[in-house]
C-alpha cells in the first residue's frame, strides 16, 4: 500500500546508508509477507532490529544504493571513472531514459501497463516537429503534449469502460499510432530541431559551476514534481489504492474509473514529452524512433521496485533503476564487452530484481 | 451442452447448440470465426487470384510463422501467464537453425533449434512456477537475454538454409497444396489432441482456469505450467523454423515483430488473459486475419501502412463488442426484473 517494502532480508544492500531518514509511509510493521504458506519466505523470519531498520528503508532508496555500488566497482575497475563528468555521463543518459518511463511508471502503479509508450513517443515528436511551421514553437510543444493526453485518454476509456486488459488495449494503440506515424508525416521535411526545444535538452548549462546538460536538471526537476503529486495529492494517493485493491476503492467511494482515465491520460503526456525530449537531445526522428523504449521503460521501472501488480512504485525509484541500467552500459562499455552482452546483464539485474522482491502478493 | 435441444426446435437453435458451435462459444472463438469469413470473402472479392497456387502460397508462407507463434503464446495464456520473450525466443531458435545447418545435417540442426526453444520455455516456465515469480516479469527479463544470445550466435542475417528446405517446408513439394499449410495442420491437430484428448491438456485448461481446485483436487499445477512453457518454447521454435525456411535466411533480430503481434492474435481469438479459455482454432484463423491485411490492402491498392490502423480497429472491435454487448444485455434484465 505505501511506497515502504518489507524488503525480504536485502543481502546487496548490507552496507546500507544511515537508517531510512525519510520513513514517509505506514511501515507495515507486521510479520513480512501474508501466510502465503509453501515455505517461500526464506530470510524474514527471526527479523532483528538491524532488519527492522531495514525493512523500514523507503524501496526507492535500494536501486540508488546499487548504483553506488556499481558507481564503485567502476571505480575499482578503472580509477577514471569516478569523477564528476562520469557521473554526468552515466546520469545524462540515465535521465533521458527515466523521462520515458515516467508515464509507465504511473501506468504499472495503477496495475496496468503502457505498451503503446514506443509509438506515443515517435508520435508526439514527429507531431511537435511538422507543427512548429503552422503553429509556432511553443503551441506545437502544446499540442504535442495534447495529443499524449489524448492518446492516453482513449487507453484509458477503453481499459476502464470497456473492461479490456490494459496489455491488448495498449498493443493496439501501439500498432494504431505506427500506422498513424508512417501515414501521416513527411519524414523528409522534419530535419530542424526548434531552439528552444535545444535549450531545454542537449545545450551545456552550469548548475552550481558544474557543467552538464541541460535536460539533466529537467528530468530531476519533472521527477522531484511527480514524486510530489504522487504522495501528497489525494489523487496520487488515490493511485495507489486503485492499483492495489480496485474493487475495494470502489466499494469505498472511490471513482476508479476516472482515477484510472487520468491516469492514463498522465501517463501519455508524459511518454509524449519524453518523446519532444528524445528529439532535442538526439536531434533526429524516424518512425521507429521510440522503438527500443518497449522493454527498457517496463525494465526501468521494475528494477526501481516497483510491483509489476501495481499498488507500488515511484518515479524516484524509476530514476534510481535507471541509473543502474544506464552504469551497467557505462561499465560494459569501459569493459569493452559489447552491447549484447548490455543486455544479457540488464536481463539478470532484472531476474534478480524480482527473485528479491517481484512475488505477488498472496 | 446445458440446453439439451428437443427435436423440434428450429434449425438454427439445433445447430447453435451443436457440441462444436458449442465449444466454440463457450471458448470466445465466435466472433473471430467470423471475423475471419468475412475478412476471407471480402479478400476473395477484391482478388479471386487468392485462390491460385502461386499467391496462396505467398500467403501461407507469410501467416504460417504467426500463427504457430500464436499458438504458443496461446498455450501460455491459457495457463493464465503471458510471454514477452516469445520474439527473442524465436530470434534464438531461428539463428540456431540457421547456423548449425551451415555444419551440420538437417534433423541434427532442427533437433537443436527444438531444443533451444525447449530450453527458453523451461527456463521461464521453471521461474514462474516452482520460483512463484510473475510470468510477465520473468519473461521481461529473459527477452533481454535469449535477444542477446541470438545476437551471440549470429550477429547480422546470413547462416545455411538451403534451397532444398525451402522446398520442402514453403515451397512446391506436393502438387496442389502450399506445403507450409500442411505442415500447419499436422502441428495444429497434434497441439488439439494434446489440449483435448489428453490429461496434460485438460491440465493446463484446468489450472488457468481455477489454480485452487486443481490444487485441491490433488493436480501437479507447478508442474503443468511448467510442461506448457515448454511446450510453447517447442512451438515458437517451430515458428522460427518455418520463417527461417521461407525466407531463406537465419536473422538475429526476426522474431521481434512477432511478440506484439501474437499477443494481438490471441486477444482476438478471444482467449482470456488470467488463463483458461482460448480456442485453438479461433487463434489460427485470428493469426491469419492478421497476418494477411497487409496483402488485402495491397491488392485493394490502399496504402499497405493502413494495416496497422485496421488490425488495431478489428482487435478492439471483435474483443470490445462481446463486452458492450454483455453490459447492455445485463442492464436490459436488470431494468426487466
Amino acid at each position: 500500500m505505501s511506497t515502504v517494502a518489507p524488503s525480504v532480508g536485502n543481502a546487496a544492500g548490507a552496507s546500507g546508508p544511515g537508517s531510512g531518514s525519510s520513513g514517509s509511509g505506514s511501515g507495515s510493521s507486521g510479520a513480512g509477507d501474508s501466510p502465503d504458506g509453501s515455505g517461500r519466505n526464506t530470510g524474514a523470519t527471526g527479523r532483528s532490529t538491524f532488519g527492522s531498520v531495514i525493512a523500514r528503508v523507503p524501496r526507492a532508496v535500494w536501486p540508488l544504493v546499487a548504483f553506488l555500488v556499481l558507481f564503485g566497482i567502476g571505480g575499482i575497475i578503472r580509477p577514471n571513472l569516478i569523477t564528476v563528468d562520469a557521473l554526468i555521463g552515466t546520469a545524462t543518459f540515465a535521465i533521458i531514459l527515466a523521462i520515458a518511463s515516467f508515464g509507465q511508471t504511473i501506468a504499472v502503479i495503477q496495475a496496468g501497463i503502457d505498451l503503446s509508450v514506443p509509438n506515443t513517443i515517435g508520435f508526439s515528436a514527429l507531431a511537435f516537429l511538422t507543427l512548429v511551421g503552422p503553429l509556432g514553437p511553443f503551441g506545437a510543444f502544446v499540442a504535442a503534449l495534447l495529443a499524449g493526453a489524448v492518446i492516453g485518454f482513449l487507453n484509458g476509456i477503453v481499459i476502464a469502460k470497456l473492461g479490456l486488459t490494459p496489455i491488448v488495449t495498449t498493443i493496439a494503440m501501439n500498432g494504431l499510432l505506427f500506422g498513424v506515424i508512417l501515414l501521416a508525416f513527411n519524414f523528409s521535411e522534419l530535419t530542424v530541431t526548434p531552439d528552444f526545444v535545444i535549450a531545454m535538452t542537449s545545450a551545456k548549462i552550469s548548475v552550481l559551476g558544474l557543467s552538464m546538460p541541460a535536460v539533466l536538471p529537467l528530468g530531476l526537476g519533472l521527477m522531484l514534481v511527480l514524486q510530489l503529486v504522487l504522495s501528497f495529492t489525494g489523487w496520487g494517493r488515490s493511485l495507489f489504492v486503485v492499483g492495489s485493491a480496485a474493487e475495494t476503492a470502489r466499494l469505498a467511494g472511490l471513482p476508479v474509473d476516472r482515477i484510472r482515465v487520468a491516469g492514463y491520460m498522465l501517463s501519455g503526456g508524459l511518454a509524449a514529452f519524453a518523446g519532444i525530449v528524445i528529439v532535442g537531445y538526439y536531434q533526429q526522428a524516424s518512425a521507429t524512433m521510440g522503438a527500443s523504449y518497449l522493454l527498457s521503460s517496463v525494465a526501468a521501472v521494475v528494477v526501481g521496485g516497483a510491483s509489476i501488480f501495481g499498488g507500488r512504485g515511484s518515479v524516484v525509484g524509476t530514476v534510481g533503476g535507471a541509473l543502474v541500467l544506464a552504469q551497467v552500459s557505462t561499465l560494459v562499455a569501459v569493459l569493452n564487452l559489447g552491447a549484447n552482452i548490455q543486455q544479457l546483464i540488464y536481463g539478470v539485474i532484472i531476474l534478480l530484481v524480482i527473485s528479491l522482491y517481484g512475488r505477488r502478493r498472496a | 451442452m446445458s440446453a439439451v435441444s428437443p427435436s423440434t426446435a428450429p434449425a438454427w437453435s439445433r445447430w447453435w447448440n451443436a457440441s462444436g458451435v458449442t465449444r466454440l462459444r463457450r471458448e470466445g472463438a465466435v466472433a473471430p470465426v467470423l471475423a475471419f469469413v468475412v475478412f476471407f470473402v471480402v479478400y476473395v472479392i477484391i482478388n479471386p487470384a487468392l485462390l491460385t497456387r502461386f499467391q496462396l502460397q505467398t500467403a501461407a508462407n507469410l501467416v504460417v510463422p504467426l500463427v504457430l507463434v500464436a499458438l504458443a503464446q496461446l498455450v501460455i495464456v491459457l495457463v493464465g501467464g503471458i510471454d514477452i520473450s516469445i520474439g527473442a525466443i524465436m530470434s534464438l531458435a531461428n539463428v540456431v537453425f540457421a547456423v548449425q545447418l551451415e555444419t551440420m545435417p538437417v534433423p541434427v540442426a532442427i533437433l537443436l533449434s527444438l531444443g533451444v526453444g525447449l530450453g527458453c520455455g523451461l527456463f521461464n516456465g521453471f521461474l514462474v512456477a516452482y520460483g512463484g515469480l510473475p510470468a510477465i516479469a520473468v519473461t521481461l527479463a529473459s527477452a533481454f537475454i535469449f535477444g542477446s544470445l541470438a545476437r551471440e550466435v549470429l550477429d547480422a542475417p546470413g547462416g545455411g538454409v538451403t534451397k532444398e528446405i525451402y522446398l520442402a517446408t514453403s515451397g512446391e513439394l506436393l502438387p496442389y497444396l502450399p506445403v507450409s499449410l500442411v505442415w500447419l495442420a499436422v502441428i495444429a491437430v497434434l497441439l488439439w489432441l494434446l489440449l483435448q484428448r489428453t490429461s496434460l491438456g485438460r491440465h493446463i485448461y484446468g489450472v488457468g482456469s481455477n489454480m485452487e481446485s486443481v490444487r485441491a483436487a490433488g493436480l501437479n499445477a507447478k508442474l503443468t505450467k511448467l510442461l506448457a512453457f515448454g511446450l510453447a518454447g517447442v512451438l515458437t521454435s517451430l515458428g522460427a523454423m518455418m520463417l527461417a525456411s521461407s525466407t531463406v535466411t537465419g536473422d538475429p533480430r526476426s522474431g521481434d515483430p512477432y511478440l506484439l503481434s501474437s499477443i494481438a492474435a490471441v486477444a482476438l481469438a478471444g482467449a482470456v488473459f488470467t488463463g483458461g479459455r482460448g480456442s485453438i482454432i479461433g487463434t489460427i484463423l485470428a493469426a491469419c486475419t492478421l497476418g494477411l491485411i497487409g496483402n488485402l490492402l495491397f491488392f485493394a491498392r490502399v496504402n499497405s501502412y493502413w494495416q496497422y490502423v485496421i488490425s488495431a480497429l478489428i482487435i478492439v472491435a471483435v474483443v470490445g463488442i462481446p463486452v458492450v454487448w454483455r453490459k447492455v444485455a445485463f442492464r436490459v434484465k436488470g431494468n426487466r426484473s
